[in-house]
């Protein structure tokens, strides 16, 4: 008998390990929103947590004053989409049929985003893309499908004019072989054709759990390329920054690296050596100007993690924070009244600016990009906000 | 009566399985350097009896004494660190150890020294030697013949630093002779040699009229008879008992 | 794309990176052949180990002093093996348990499930490292980063301490007794339940060990375990469950197939070579290169 009682007290520790982070219900009975994010590998933890301190904050912000519709609270409903496809459709499954959640947000990898979005064809409660580019999230033209990040289509314009403004001939891209990555080296090459321009590009692929590039990078040290792409997203892109400065690739050629990572407080600490010089591409300028509501969650996220938040967070926050807008708007919690309101309505984020979702055509449907920069670091330990600016979209 | 106190005694030993009882009361006592028969026909209860001695089993009841002190509820590598050793019917070598290793594997009872270990070594040599396996030492167990398995798990209860009490579990079934005569020929010289007591559970009448004087008869979990092989062959009840299911 | 040089660059990363896989599949297969038992939270111990390898290096020892920091972190882990196996395999061999092999999955799963929830809620969203001062090495012509190459040597140290202590001690004696027979090695006085404690530290030592080499390697996450656990596995299929030569020689097949193959045929399947080399030895011997086809009892 002690032995199930063993067992019984590990399943109570157990649960009360995993099961933090679900808020408390309250009197009135809570509206849920859905925040399906990568909380392990294969996915990019980092970049969910980050994305889930954001959304926690909203809920902060809107219940602080008082809720919405007129005191029912905000309350989450976390779920691990572990960066996978089927994880993704669970966890939608889950927060939509299970906590009735009004909205799903928080996705940052394509391949989950794009999985959900099928899902959600039927189930009809809508989805806000936070930090995920590939373009079928939208292009679809699904009713329930939005989204508040930078599209392939912008993201490749941007770094083939910063390849033909810096003269950049030869280019190696390294990319993972999910929708994200594929989607970039597709997009970049056609791109390359329809402007034909003058690059000669090398693509080369890897599986998203693999704990060693070498075989790649040698095949990117043979083609001598004037830039590597770094195309990998979590753990693999910081192995293929270390990677590639061990086979002296870099910093003799130099690398971009595909998204806001670097802009991370741990980058230093794991690349104290090999991130100078590196080139990345980012959504936020520090000198950009914030809504009401950025300022306040600006100051609110310094003041609870003693460091300035990143573009994850304030996506997070800000992909939360229209929902709330929209319940508000709508004054229904029935998605498709929320969906009507998401695609009239003009609703403040962490950016200066009101964001709309226009019924545009292609990828542009439904969207909302941020401006796209493109930062070089110039030396060891230099903070982001102080990195040069290489490029800055429209400039 | 024998004159030599008993080494090995079990009181009122019972186990139970379901609704079966398996040993009923046993009241076993063997004296220091005996050679013990047990016989009894297949489901008497003989191997549950070495079992519930050497602690692989727990007793419903009852008690078993080695030297005076009680081995309920010690696990089996302490009852064999304090003497009570054991063979298995079916042979429990290992097969992917050297027969030296084999050899060597009950000295780790030795909690002790140095010393302790460098002399099993040796005598491991010897019994290789002795048994004709000398040339094989290094070789893996599972090499050997079935007989030859037979000859090197008796052996490695030997090994055994603090062995007092030897417990054999059919030990002859399906050897050859030469390889039969070996085995006696172990056995009798460590009793002679060491003062060994033994038991050895066996169907060959042949073998432990030569080795025992005194044989235990276990029938239906109970002891029906007790003296020389002789004398118990003369006894019609024990002799229909015995053959009792197959000729009735 | 083929030249001779990329071959054996190819070649040299793949072994490299073999052995320390190896490494993690000796602790498997060691708790197996002992145990009797598959522990699924292997990955959890190599987490252990790399955030026990960061936290000594950062805060107290420094990146110099690396190896003493791995070997303090494999202990560590043999210690928490130790603390660990009479609350939960214990019961497997005294509890009375019938199905012994469900007991052992849902409890190490429970562990892993337990261990790495509570390293996420403790280490927050940041990966980490403990950092290498090592200079870059040539190997031939492949150039390898001074953390990795060491943690190559390190491995085959550790390979050749663990292969020494199992055939030449008198601990080794008993556990290689054990493995063979449980029954046979308590009747030769083996407290085979105490050994189980020892083992068991031994082989999540030897995962925690692998956690603190590649601790500089790869990033040190609440989840850094789970593809060297799979790589482990996979090398037990292919070098047979309980070898020890088997999992040092699958481990380099494993490493150079990936290698190879991710170079010459395309570097979008690496992982999918181990697995075909995998469904190519069970296709032709189905207990692994070195596995036996059926264990004496």
């Amino acid at each position: 008998m002690h032995r199930i009682c063993r067992v019984a007290a590990f399943a109570a520790i157990f649960l009360l390990a995993g099961g933090f982070g679900f808020v408390p219900a309250h009197a009135q009975e809570p509206v849920t929103i859905g925040l399906v994010v990568p909380l392990s590998p294969p996915g990019d933890p980092t970049a969910g947590q980050l994305i889930r301190r954001g959304a926690e904050l909203a809920l902060d912000y809107y219940n602080g004053k008082g809720g919405v519709l007129g005191g029912r609270k905000l309350q989450l409903s976390v779920q691990d989409s572990q960066g996978r496809p089927e994880g993704g459709v669970a966890a939608y499954r889950r927060v939509v049929g299970e906590d009735k959640a009004v909205a799903v947000t928080g996705f940052f990898h394509s391949s989950v985003n794009i999985a959900a979005n099928e899902v959600a064809k039927s189930m009809g409660v809508p989805t806000i893309g936070t930090q995920t580019s590939a373009a079928d999230i939208t292009a679809k033209h699904y009713e329930v499908a939005f989204r508040t990040h930078l599209i392939d289509p912008l993201r490749v314009a941007a770094w083939l004019e910063f390849m033909q403004k810096k003269g950049f001939k030869r280019v190696s891209m390294v990319a993972e072989t999910s929708d994200y990555g594929v989607g970039l080296i597709t997009e970049t090459d056609r791109q390359i054709k329809e402007k034909k321009l003058p690059i000669e590009l090398q693509t080369l692929t890897f599986d998203r759990t693999s704990t060693d590039l070498t075989p790649q990078l040698l095949q990117v040290k043979a083609f001598k390329p004037d830039l590597l792409v770094n195309v990998g997203v979590g753990a693999p892109m910081d192995l293929m920054i270390e990677q590639a400065a061990t086979l002296a690739i870099t910093p003799a050629v130099p690398m971009l690296v595909s998204y806001d990572a670097p802009i991370r407080p741990q980058f230093w600490q794991l690349h104290p050596n090999t991130g100078d010089k590196l080139y990345f591409i980012a959504y936020y300028s520090p000198k950009q100007t914030l809504s009401e509501i950025g300022t306040w969650f600006t100051k609110a996220y310094e003041e609870k993690y003693k460091e300035s938040p990143v573009y994850s967070s304030l996506n997070g926050f800000g992909d939360v924070a229209i929902v709330a807008q929209a319940v508000e708007q709508a004054k229904s919690t029935d998605p498709k009244a929320i969906i009507q309101s998401l695609e009239n309505g003009k609703f403040a984020f962490w950016s200066s600016g009101d964001v709309t979702f226009p019924n545009a055509d292609g990828v542009f449907w439904h969207n909302f990009s941020p401006p796209v920069l493109i930062l070089q670091f110039q030396r060891p330990g230099q903070d982001w906000k102080e990195a040069e600016v290489a490029y800055e979209s429209g400039k | 009566m024998n004159g030599a106190a008993p080494i090995l005694e079990t009181r009122g030993l019972s186990k139970r399985f379901g609704g079966f009882l398996a040993n009923d009361a046993i009241d076993l006592s063997i004296s220091a350097g005996e050679i013990r028969g047990i016989i009894g026909p297949n489901g008497a209860g003989k191997s549950t009896l070495i079992n519930l001695m050497t602690g692989v089993l727990q007793p419903n009841s009852g008690d078993v004494l080695l030297a005076g002190e009680s081995l309920v509820g010690r696990k089996p590598h302490e009852i064999a660190r304090k003497g009570l050793v054991r063979s298995f019917q079916v042979s429990r070598i290992f097969g992917n150890l050297s027969l030296l290793d084999n050899l060597r594997a009950p000295l780790l009872a030795a909690v002790s020294t140095r010393d302790v270990r460098a002399e099993g070594v040796a005598k491991a040599h010897r019994l290789l030697e002795r048994l004709g396996l000398a040339r094989l030492a290094d070789a893996p167990a599972k090499t050997l013949s079935g007989g030859q398995r037979v000859l090197l798990q008796a052996a490695a209860g030997f090994m055994m630093p603090s062995l007092s009490c030897y417990l054999l579990d059919e030990p002859f079934a399906g050897v050859n002779p030469v390889i039969k005569d070996q085995l006696i020929e172990l056995i009798e010289e460590e009793s002679r040699a060491r003062g060994l007591t033994f038991v050895i559970v066996s169907h060959e009448m042949a073998v432990m009229r030569r080795l025992c004087r005194k044989v235990t008869v276990l029938i239906q979990g109970r002891i029906v008879a007790e003296g020389s092989l002789d004398e118990i062959a003369s006894r019609a009840d024990v002799i229909a008992a015995y053959l009792g299911r197959s000729f009735a | 794309m083929w030249s001779l040089e990329l071959f054996t660059q190819a070649l040299i990363a793949g072994v490299v990176i073999g052995v320390i896989y190896a490494l993690m599949a000796l602790g498997i297969t060691f708790i197996y052949s002992i145990v009797k038992m598959i522990n699924w939270s292997m990955g959890e111990f190599y987490m252990l180990g790399s955030y026990a390898q960061y936290l000594i290096v950062a805060y107290w020892l420094g990146p110099d002093l690396w190896y003493v920091a791995a070997i303090l972190s494999a202990a560590t882990v043999f210690f928490v093996g130790w603390l660990i196996e009479p609350i939960l395999i214990k019961p497997m061999f005294t509890g009375g348990i019938e199905r012994r092999d469900d007991y052992a999955t849902v409890v190490t799963i429970a562990l892993l499930l337990l261990l790495r929830n509570l390293a996420t809620a403790i280490s927050g969203p940041y990966q980490r490292t403990p950092g290498s001062n090592l200079p870059g090495v040539m190997l031939g012509p492949l150039p390898e980063s001074g953390a990795r190459f060491a943690a190559f040597l390190a491995a085959l140290a550790a390979i050749a301490l663990f292969t020494f202590l199992l055939k030449r001690t008198w601990l080794g004696l008993a556990l290689r007794a054990t493995s063979q027979s449980r029954v046979g090695a308590q009747t030769a006085g083996v407290d085979v339940l105490s050994l189980d404690k020892i083992a068991f530290g031994i082989g999540v030592g030897l995962a925690g060990l692998a956690g603190a080499l590649l601790a500089p390697v790869f990033m040190v996450y609440p989840t850094d375990g789970v593809v060297t656990t799979t790589k482990g596995f996979e090398i037990i299929v292919i070098g047979g469950l309980g070898s020890v030569p088997g999992a040092l020689i699958a481990g380099v097949a494993l490493g150079v197939a990936e290698s190879l193959g991710a170079t010459f045929i395309a570097s979008a399947y690496q992982n999918a070579y181990g697995f075909v080399l995998l469904l190519l030895v069970l296709a032709l011997r189905p207990s692994g290169l070195f596995g036996e086809r059926l264990r004496q009892a």
